[in-house]
């Protein structure tokens, strides 16, 4: 089952993910003490590729990838998206 | 459409979550209003760009570095942005504590976004330190009905009827810095632009997410339509005077905004 990750070379830390997840009730999406208070993705939450909902509100390029192939998904590509 | 423009809207605004109860209404206000003023605005943008690389001086660079400075920097944003945390009523807290949130970083943002304009005055050697920017008007005052008091709240004091400025007016922003970043090559332009480009779509992405998900009824719709004429015609001049609901008249809140 594919899932998300956290790009820290590219993530700006602005929680809109964190923001957008916990609306949905997921909260997937959380703030890890360690190493750094990052904003870091629960696999075990997280319903990759049912919900999309935090890859339509990112704005950093690049920062919220397929963990298994590293693709982005930011913006979200087009099959992603369009039914 | 424009390319860069369809590039923006490619990428940022079409892709929308399946099932947010409020993304119809957000498409419906981007095509029906937001398209011809985010082109508009682009287009102005360009032209400004044509005319200011036609130029053998640099003068240019220090209007837009100063114009910069008082429209996203600190004095604004304490004087405007900060009054926007007290829209939200202390009963309404809970609901709306993540636009608070927002708002707060988005002072932030604002703040650090003079830190980049005044990087160009240094560069350049036009001032030798950033405190002399305090003694120059230019670089403090804007021409907009927004400068003093509470006029930032729009015509409306709906906490929600700021979702219409981050996703119409910050969108301008952030076309604003692509056409920059497509025409100009200068690196400290580039640098002044470049740094801000996440945080005015960040910004952006405020919008839209609140729009999709809390404007979701006629009564949450309604103060983001008003406050978006508002804009149109404040700023795009391109829509009709917009009428305030009684709310918001009986309140006596004027109209203003900001930079993003």
């Amino acid at each position: 089952m594919a899932s998300l990750k956290i790009d820290h070379e590219r993530c700006t830390e602005c929680r809109m993910c964190y923001i957008v997840c916990r609306e949905i009730n997921l909260n997937a999406v959380y703030v890890a003490l360690e190493p750094l208070h990052r904003i870091e993705i629960d696999v075990a939450k997280c319903t990759y590729p049912g919900c999309t909902a935090c890859l339509m509100y990112c704005p950093a390029d690049g920062s919220i990838v397929e963990a298994e192939t590293g693709r982005s998904l930011v913006p979200p590509p087009p099959e992603v998206w369009r039914s | 459409m424009h390319p860069i423009l369809e590039e923006f809207c490619e990428k940022w605004v079409w892709p929308t979550m399946p099932g947010a109860l409020g993304a119809e209404f957000r498409l419906r206000l981007t095509r029906e209003h937001c398209l011809k003023g985010w082109e508009i605005s682009l287009n102005r943008t360009l032209a400004e760009i044509d005319e200011e690389l036609a130029n053998d001086d640099e003068e240019w660079k220090k209007h837009r570095a100063l114009r910069g400075y008082a429209a996203e920097g600190v004095h604004m944003s304490i004087k405007q942005m900060s009054g926007q945390l007290l829209s939200v009523d202390i009963a309404d807290q809970e609901r709306y504590i993540d636009l608070q949130r927002m708002r707060a970083r988005q002072i932030w943002d604002e703040c650090k976004h003079s830190k980049l304009h005044a990087d160009v005055l240094l560069g350049k050697g036009w001032i030798k330190s950033e405190p002399e920017l305090m003694h120059l008007a230019q670089a403090n005052a804007q021409p907009l009905p927004a400068y003093f008091g509470m006029s930032m709240m729009f015509p409306h004091i709906h906490p929600l009827a700021r979702a219409a400025q981050n996703y119409y007016q910050e969108a301008n922003a952030c076309i604003g810095i692509m056409a920059y970043l497509d025409r100009v090559a200068d690196p400290l332009v580039r640098h002044e632009h470049l740094s801000q480009r996440d945080e005015e779509l960040m910004h952006f992405m405020e919008g839209k997410f609140q729009i999709d998900f809390l404007c979701t009824s006629p009564e949450t719709q309604r103060p983001v339509e008003e406050a978006l004429g508002y804009l149109l015609h404040q700023i795009g001049g391109i829509s009709p005077s917009p009428q305030p609901s009684p709310r918001a008249r009986g309140k006596g809140v004027r109209g203003g905004a900001e930079g993003g």
